[in-house]
């Protein structure tokens, strides 16, 4: 059997993407929906103490400078961070092989690398809605002075754990575990009818 | 023009004609009617029938408090029972119908149970509960005779069956400030606190926003209160920072200053947007609520006050001026205060025949007797109304003079003549939401009311008529003081608008009920009278609390609207106790019917989550049987044609044992288990050593909750020296996960460890049996997967079609087996490439079925006997308990009661009558069909073994291993299976492994 | 109700588990005084007032939260990591008050 090389990583959404404008847009499209696949998506986490090494050696791989502050976070340039638990980070690239990048940074004094390549779905919602269907799942404040973009936030939808950034003024990048990404993504082009959206 | 419509004036659009059905008949009205006003409007006066006595009713109100036009609105098939009329927006196409009533409303059958009114007094239904205490009707025996016959005469709208289509959504929403009401006082509130650049929800329960001041026919600045309002709004729409709700009712006040509220998104709409939701629920949490929620105002109780035709004053003065329609053309009005004369003037314009106003009062003011004269009216001071007159309409009325103080009548009754009669009580200010938040509200004697408490816990400011601020210009003074103090604002708001002071005293007469011949009621709703409340108080029922449970006021829709204050004071009255030691109820939520759609929301239908494992579609698309685990979807069995669920399972079983089959296990929970402290911190979450396990080597786990019993089971897989891979069972994924998470933060802060749910980043497929080795040699690169590079519990890195994976050797089935584990994103790609391998060695894809019959073969464990029950020695894994480390349960598992010998312990049995066994049947020493007794245990779980060609299960047994070899019976009566089996080790097959270790 | 997880800030309380009365204390891992086991695992306080609660933010940060919360009025009048050392990463101020 001959051996494909680097074949891609299946989406868990494959089947339900559907390209183009769907629910109410008619009177035109307020939110565009679609699924970032990064290439790396790591979880770093510090031990106490170890926080600020942690953020050197995030700008060291990343060159992306951390915020201060709890839920701080910074995106561009293909690359987000952002702190979603005290001490805790999750790092996303577009590229993949962060976290042999990451393994040698993070040396055991400082904390550890945790890879979630595939274990985690990006979803992106942007648009002048965008913050209007995500209050229709998640109990926290989405208003850009309450959440800054860059920032990061642990939630819940129901069982549906979701670490969102704000990538935008109007932009969010939600990561969602895979296994209940489908799901998630049904739900929120469900919510997102009323508005009228894209899939691009 | 319809008969009660006038020509000019109120809000609705004479252009724009809207035809609807009311009990079959074909009617017409305006856009920015009601059901009610349009049905007013048309001359109807019969709107239902009451609760008990079947009572011909009509409109009490022209708001949410309605207790009597409830009627049931269709959209198709789907009903929706119980909607005030006075709430219901029509539009083109509305189907509505009356309640209550059989064969219809204008001839009702249980009309009768008027005469019978002793019968339905207070407590009837307790009274009725008790029943005869002997006799063939003793005990409840005769309510379940009543109960048929009741049940179809009294109660409301009967609830459909067909299922709501509807789209219902949840919304969370953060403001500094949320504005509940849109009256003078709540818009002036959110204006100044939208000026003070605070964020601003501002709640209006009806469609247009500016309550009383669309109506009043007030004065502001000059100019109609309605232009001031509308003004006021289309300021605030200009702010970003503010989001008006209309139709919006906010029905709950939680801890945190969290609210409730329901939107009606599309009740008024002929057809809803697309995708837009029939209702949202809004969660709001705001940091400071204003509360300008008005007030209702009061019935009187008299004999006859529920007759159509009777309403409350400002009601009739709402719909002349809001909707344009005259309630009644000779109007009486009878009253304690002296806000009735201000709408019996606005009746009078709207062009009324004002008859007579009939004042409880001795000598109105002169302020008062201007208006009279204004209005044409003649006014009977120290008078009462003691009957009204009329069927289905009101014809007219009795007074007799009457004494204030002493609350006697005098002198002889004299008619009026009257189509309508409208009444005034006072008013009471809306304090639900400030009760719901906390606080007893307080009794203030001269506004005859309870007033809101001062907030406790949460933060909230009144504004008001809420506060018994009754006048225009006080309310939207305070409205500005709360909109100010709730946004923190300090700078100088805008200077208030000039209001026309309206003539009045807000203080009623202390007089709520006349005493005289005839059924007077307190609520209308649910037909309690003033001699209801005083037969509670005669037999006992003297707390209002009670009260209102003896008696049902004030519950349902009501919910105190009406009926709370008339309701206390006829109690107090009775025991002689002023109205505050009298006490009231305290409100709770809601405030108003609430959708049960918009409680569940999008919780509904394919909207509950679920959790697919990277190859589902794979599975779907090669005939796999899908089975939901929790919230996980596996496969149960992959059929071929035409087989049975047990054929498919046997031969999937079978196959694996002999040639080989495989397996989805991505739903085994994975725990990455990270750092220095790592293998120390296993060490106390296992019952057995993972520190000495060799990196590149996996073992087999158990571990014990803190009260020493068995809690979860797998394999832990030691990556790197500070780099563990943890599996858990699929069910105990999440507990085990907060369970470490636990241990890490409150236990042991010491131990540097991270734990993080990688379930998800990994793709499992269990592959086993003889074959298994050779599918693995022809597919896997970059590593040799023979006995000794990869021995039992060895783990080896290779490729599969050009995918890194990560082999570990384990059987779960009892075969020679591995687990193969690649990133999710290649499950698929990894999977069928294992297929293909497997094809000519005659690899089989199996379910759950064919797993469960092998793990049960084999007599392992899984949550079926870890049932938070069991000990590890009730399971026979007594051998994996470190006697040389503490961990967690080791302390407490050795108690006296966890070491019994008579403790039900896991065994096998085999089925003697070569049919089928069944979960949960018991175990019994000796069978007694008609009698079932003395359980010895029960079964776990049951299968038809291929290898053993026998029905077997695992049971949990009392002192099981002591009675290996001997006959017991199962016992299941509810099945009505009886049989006789053996017991055995629950080591079924392959006792020493040899085939799992090649 | 709302709870405010230092790290987090105010969050419903539909994204905490509660985790226990805060008041246990683990004997040592290899103490047998079965008296001590036995309280840490069955006893609890059942204050009608102020009690000392663990809860986990576990739709969110996932942390653990010591708080006070009034059982009566569900007022909370503390919270704060139950490690201390992540206090210094705290960004919502001990008081419950955000």
């Amino acid at each position: 059997m001959a051996e494909r090389q680097s074949p891609e990583r299946l989406s868990p959404l494959e089947p339900v993407f559907h390209p183009g404008s769907h629910g109410n847009f008619e009177h035109g499209v307020d939110v565009i929906l679609t699924e970032t696949r990064p290439g790396s998506i790591l979880q770093l986490a510090a031990w106490p103490g170890a926080e600020k090494q942690l953020i050197d050696a995030i700008r060291k791989v990343t060159g992306l400078a951390l915020p201060d502050g709890a839920g701080g976070g910074v995106a561009g340039d293909g690359k987000a961070v952002f702190g979603f638990a005290p001490g805790k980070f999750t790092v996303v690239d577009e590229a993949e092989g962060l976290a042999s990048a990451f393994s040698k940074a993070v040396t055991p004094a400082i904390g550890t690398v945790t890879d979630l390549s595939h274990g985690r779905t990006a979803i992106r919602i942007a648009g002048p809605k965008a913050e209007w269907v995500l209050a229709k799942f998640f109990a926290i404040d989405f208003a850009l002075p309450a959440f800054p973009i860059g920032a990061g936030r642990s939630t819940t939808h129901h069982d549906i754990f979701a670490q969102i950034q704000r990538t935008g003024a109007d932009q969010f990048d939600i990561y969602v575990f895979r296994s209940f990404a489908r799901s998630f993504w049904k739900a929120l082009c469900h919510a997102s009818e009323e508005v009228g959206y894209e899939v691009q | 023009m319809s008969p009660r419509r006038i020509e000019t004036g109120g809000r609705i659009d004479r252009l724009r004609t809207i035809r609807f059905t009311f009990d079959g008949t074909p009617y017409t009205g305006h856009a920015g009617d009601t059901l009610a006003s349009a049905l007013l409007a048309n001359g109807v006066t019969l709107f239902g029938r009451s609760f008990k006595y079947h009572r011909p009713r009509g409109l009490l109100s022209a708001g949410v408090e309605e207790p009597n036009a409830l009627v049931t609105v269709l959209r198709g098939e789907v009903r929706e029972p119980n909607i005030a009329a006075t709430m219901v927006e029509i539009y083109d196409g509305l189907v509505a119908v009356s309640q209550n009533r059989f064969p219809s409303l204008a001839w009702d059958v249980n009309a009768i149970n008027q005469l019978g009114g002793k019968l339905l007094s207070a407590g009837f239904y307790y009274k009725t509960f008790m029943g005869p205490v002997f006799g063939p009707l003793k005990g409840t025996r005769f309510w379940m005779f009543c109960e048929h016959f009741i049940r179809r005469a009294a109660g409301l709208g009967k609830a459909g069956i067909a299922a709501d289509t509807s789209r219902y959504e949840r919304m969370n929403a953060f403001c500094d400030v949320l504005v509940v009401g849109s009256g003078p006082a709540g818009l002036s509130a959110a204006k100044t606190a939208a000026d003070q650049g605070a964020r601003v929800i501002l709640a209006e329960l009806d469609p247009r926003f500016g309550g009383s001041a669309n109506w009043s026919g007030e004065t502001i600045d000059g100019a109609p209160a309605a232009d001031w309002a509308a003004r006021t709004v289309s300021q605030l729409e200009g702010h970003d920072t503010v989001r008006l709700l209309p139709r919006t009712t906010v029905w709950g006040y939680y801890d945190g200053n969290t609210l409730a509220a329901l939107e009606r998104v599309t009740d008024h709409k002929e057809v809803p947007g697309k995708g837009e939701p029939r209702h949202r629920y809004w969660a709001i949490r705001a940091k400071t609520v204003v509360l300008a929620t008005g007030s209702f105002e009061r019935p009187l109780v008299f004999p006859g006050n529920d007759r159509p035709g009777v309403m409350l004053a400002h009601a009739a003065e709402r719909y002349a001026n809001d909707y344009g329609v005259l309630p009644g053309d000779r109007i009486a009005l009878f009253t304690n205060n002296d806000s009735a004369y201000r709408s019996a003037l606005a009746l009078k314009k709207a062009g009324a025949a004002i008859v007579a106003i009939v004042d409880v009062r001795p000598e109105p003011s002169s302020e008062m007797r201007s208006l009279a004269t204004e209005a044409e009216a003649e006014i009977l001071s120290g008078h009462a109304v003691v009957a009204t007159e009329g069927g289905k309409a009101l014809s007219g009325l009795k007074v007799q003079r009457f004494d204030m103080n002493s609350g006697l009548l005098s002198g002889d009754a004299r008619s009026i003549h009257a189509d309508c009669l409208l009444m005034s009580g006072g008013w009471s200010p809306t304090i639900h939401l400030a009760s719901q938040a906390g606080a007893r509200a307080e009794w203030n004697p001269a506004r005859q009311a309870f007033l809101p408490p001062k907030p406790t816990q949460q933060r909230w400011i009144g504004a008001g008529a809420f506060n018994g601020s009754f006048s225009t210009v006080e309310a939207i003074t305070e409205g500005r003081g709360a909109g100010l103090s709730s946004a923190g604002g300090a700078s100088a708001p805008a200077a208030l608008p000039d209001v026309e002071a309206a003539p009045g005293d807000p203080n009623p007469a202390p007089v709520f009920e006349i005493k005289a011949k005839g059924k007077s009621f307190v609520d209308f709703q649910h037909d309690v009278t003033a001699e209801d409340v005083r037969l509670a108080h005669r037999e006992g029922f003297v707390s209002v609390e009670h009260l209102k449970r003896y008696t049902t006021l004030g519950m349902a829709t009501d919910q105190g609207k009406n009926s709370n204050v008339p309701g206390l004071a006829i109690m107090a009255e009775a025991l002689g106790k002023p109205i505050p030691e009298v006490g009231t109820t305290r409100f709770r939520p809601p405030y108003s019917a609430v959708s049960i759609g918009s409680l569940a929301a999008e919780r509904f239908g394919d909207l509950k989550p679920e959790r697919l494992t990277p190859m589902h579609d794979w599975h779907l698309a090669n005939g796999a049987t899908m089975y939901s685990a929790g919230l996980w979807f596996r496969p149960m069995i992959y059929g071929l044609a035409g087989e049975t669920i047990e054929q498919a399972y046997v031969r999937e079983a079978k196959a694996t044992r002999e040639s080989a089959g495989i397996v989805d296990v991505s739903t085994l929970g994975k725990i990455a288990v990270q750092g220095p402290d790592a293998a120390e911190f296993l060490d106390r979450v296992y019952t057995n050593m993972f520190s000495t396990l060799a990196v590149g080597k996996a073992r087999y786990g158990l571990m014990l909750r803190e009260d020493g019993l068995a809690f979860d089971d797998g394999t832990t897989w030691r990556l790197g020296e500070q780099d563990f891979l943890m599996t858990t069972t699929t069910a105990n994924a999440g507990k085990v996960m907060q369970h470490l998470e636990y241990f890490l933060d409150v236990i042991w802060p010491e131990l540097k460890v991270h734990v993080t749910s990688v379930t998800d980043e990994w793709a499992g497929a269990a592959i086993g049996g003889p074959k298994a080795r050779a599918i693995l040699a022809a597919c896997v690169t970059g590593t040799a997967v023979d006995n000794t590079t990869l021995p039992f519990m060895g783990i080896v890195h290779g490729q599969i079609a050009g995918v890194p994976v990560m082999i570990c050797r384990l059987s779960f089935s009892g075969e020679m087996a591995f687990e193969v584990y690649s990133g999710a994103g290649y499950g698929t790609h990894v999977w069928e490439a294992l297929i293909e391998a497997g094809k000519p060695f005659g690899l089989v894809t199996y379910g759950l079925e064919a797993l469960g019959t092998m793990r049960i073969e084999k007599g392992h464990v899984t949550g079926a006997e870890i049932d938070g029950r069991t000990t590890a020695r009730d399971l026979h894994l007594d051998w994996m308990l470190s006697k040389k480390k503490p961990f967690i349960g080791s302390a407490m598992m050795d108690r006296e009661g966890l070491i019994a010998p008579d403790r039900l312990q896991l065994v096998g049995l085999v089925s003697l009558d070569n049919l089928p066994l069944n979960g949960g049947a018991h175990i019994v020493a000796e069978l007694d069909e008609t009698n079932p007794h003395d359980s010895l245990g029960h079964i776990t779980a049951c299968c038809y073994s291929p290898a053993l060609g026998k029905h077997i299960a695992l049971a949990l047994v009392e002192g099981g291993k002591a009675r290996h070899g001997t006959r017991a019976f199962v016992s299941d009566p509810l099945r009505k299976r009886f049989g006789p089996v053996e017991i055995v080790s629950n080591h079924f097959y392959d006792p020493d492994g040899s085939r799992m270790h090649g | 109700m709302l709870i405010t997880c230092p790290y987090c800030g105010p969050r419903d309380v539909i994204e905490f588990t509660y985790q226990g009365d805060g008041n246990r204390e683990r004997p040592q891992p290899n103490s047998q005084d079965l008296d001590a086991w036995n309280a840490y695992v069955y006893d609890r306080l059942n204050p009608a007032g102020d009690h000392n609660e663990i809860w986990q933010h576990s739709g969110g940060c996932r942390t653990h939260l010591r708080m006070v919360r009034n059982t009566v009025t569900h007022e909370i009048s503390s919270t704060g990591f139950a490690r201390g050392d992540h206090n210094a990463v705290a960004r919502h101020k001990e008081g419950g008050k955000s």
